[in-house]
């Protein structure tokens, strides 16, 4: 443990120093409009430390989380996996009802609760799923977004990956709204929350093998395909998977590329 | 009957329901059918039984470079660096990037387990483009929902992105390249540089 905080504590200075070295390159030139454009929509000021932490993340993940996962996958039968996945998804429940409500979703407020209460009581706490209701997923900081917050810059934390200010925001009014963590914290039973972030982490982790490692081999900058699928990803989660009204990502257009071509053409007649 | 001359035989047939399809996609069929019988297409070409590995990737490379609109995506997953690179820069690039689509996807293809297409819907997305919205069904687990981007000129589709559970392939691409220009420092080339890397049969 000691050796693993030693190593993080090394990659995150190591991280910093970069950032400041590299602050001054990071700026792009003042005369490019399009350049600084860019900068401004992948909004990713910390990126040599957010490269720093993905990495060790990786690395992590390649000695600890992904082999574990592996053995979970071949150790534990499905329908073991199955009760682990619904009573996780039932304990999270109360978080995600608050959320549906601050939300103002009366339909997936009612869905939430229906399914919290019918499992709970008739699913034996949760381990069997035994309603027709189909499980969605929310969280404080999409529930930010819905009232308007903006993501605010890109960070990755160590172990959490991905977060957004936003979305770290979002991580703490969750641990605060959950019945589980008061619990946990009145009862002196510290263990429970991190109990239950490894077994959502493995959880989670067991049903993406394939897929991560699919990306992993096809990108050529993982970092940056990374970032791109977790904003993509959170947008759609915060529109409830509904086709966005407005374009999605303003600053990109199908059609550009033909009307710069048709610019480009009537340049060179002139 | 030996690989060889299976493979063969296989590619025969794929050329000959390449032959029978194009016709009636250029004619009659709206952006929705079209998504359907390439659907179907594409599953009964990946599910055929004794086909080699070779020969399954040939099929994908046909059926992709069908339907797929891939003049428009390369030029628009290189965006603003589209018109700085040279004419020359240009052709590299976009005969790169058509092998690396094809070698990243196809190996997806490879995990093919009972999937079904099932398409529930159009929508309009901007003048020539429509957006067919389906559902990959799995025998196991839960169902993935597909948006396909289709752009119509006189009377032909070709798919121009897809996007899977609102992530889209051709955003997340053209993000991607991005970062390698601007962090390889040299222009389009580093990426050229990479894609020859990646398309390298080893890989």
């Amino acid at each position: 443990m000691t050796l693993t905080g030693r190593f993080v504590i090394r990659a995150l200075s190591a991280a910093f120093a970069a950032n400041v070295v590299l602050a001054a390159c990071a700026t792009p030139p003042a005369d490019d409009p399009e350049a600084r454009a860019e900068l401004a929509a992948i909004n990713d000021p910390w990126e040599p430390f957010n490269r720093a932490v993905f990495e060790f993340n990786r690395a992590v993940d390649q000695v600890l989380f992904e082999p574990v996962a592996q053995a979970y996958r071949g150790v534990v039968p499905d329908f073991g996996r199955e009760m682990v996945k619904n009573f996780l998804n039932n304990l999270r429940s109360p978080v995600i009802l608050a959320n549906d409500v601050l939300q103002g979703e009366k339909d997936r407020a009612g869905d939430t609760g229906s399914r919290l209460m019918a499992n709970t009581i008739f699913g034996l706490g949760g381990l069997f799923d035994i309603t027709e209701i189909e499980f969605h997923n929310e969280d404080f900081g999409q529930t930010l977004a819905v009232w308007g917050v903006d993501e605010g810059p890109y960070l990755v934390l160590p172990l959490l990956g991905p977060s957004p200010i936003r979305d770290t925001v979002g991580l703490v009014g969750d641990t605060l709204m959950d019945p589980v963590f008061w619990y946990a914290h009145n009862t002196e039973h510290y263990a429970i929350p991190w109990v239950r972030f490894g077994m959502r982490a493995n959880d989670t982790r067991s049903r993406n093998i394939e897929t991560l490692d699919e990306i992993e081999r096809g990108a050529i900058d993982f970092y940056a395909t990374v970032r791109s699928l977790y904003r993509q990803r959170r947008n759609d989660e915060i529109l409830n998977g509904k086709p966005p009204q407005s374009v999605p990502m303003a600053e990109i257009s199908w059609d550009e590329d033909e009307e710069a071509e048709t610019n480009q053409a009537s340049a060179v007649v002139k | 009957m030996s690989a060889r001359r299976l493979s063969s035989l296989a590619s025969a047939l794929v050329l000959f329901m390449l032959l029978c399809l194009l016709p009636a996609s250029a004619e009659t069929l709206g952006p929705r059918q079209f998504i359907e019988s390439l659907g179907e297409e594409t599953i009964g070409a990946i599910t055929r039984e004794n086909i080699s590995e070779e020969a399954r990737f040939g099929e994908f490379e046909r059926l992709f470079r069908m339907a797929f609109d891939i003049d428009a995506i390369s030029r628009f997953v290189l965006g603003r660096y589209w018109r700085r690179a040279t004419k020359e820069q240009q052709r590299e690039y976009q005969s790169l990037f058509a092998d690396f689509i094809v070698h990243t996807y196809a190996s997806r293809f490879r995990q093919y387990s009972g999937e079904t297409l099932a398409v529930n819907g159009e929508r309009e997305a901007s003048g020539r483009d429509t957006i067919v919205s389906s559902q990959i069904n799995t025998p196991e687990g839960p169902s993935v929902r597909v948006d396909w981007r289709v752009r119509t000129k006189r009377d032909d589709h070709k798919i121009v992105d897809v996007i899977v559970e609102g992530v889209s392939m051709a955003i997340t691409q053209r993000h991607e390249f991005a970062s390698v220009i601007r962090r390889g420092g040299e222009g389009i080339e580093t990426l050229i540089a990479e894609l020859r890397k990646k398309s390298k049969p080893t890989n």
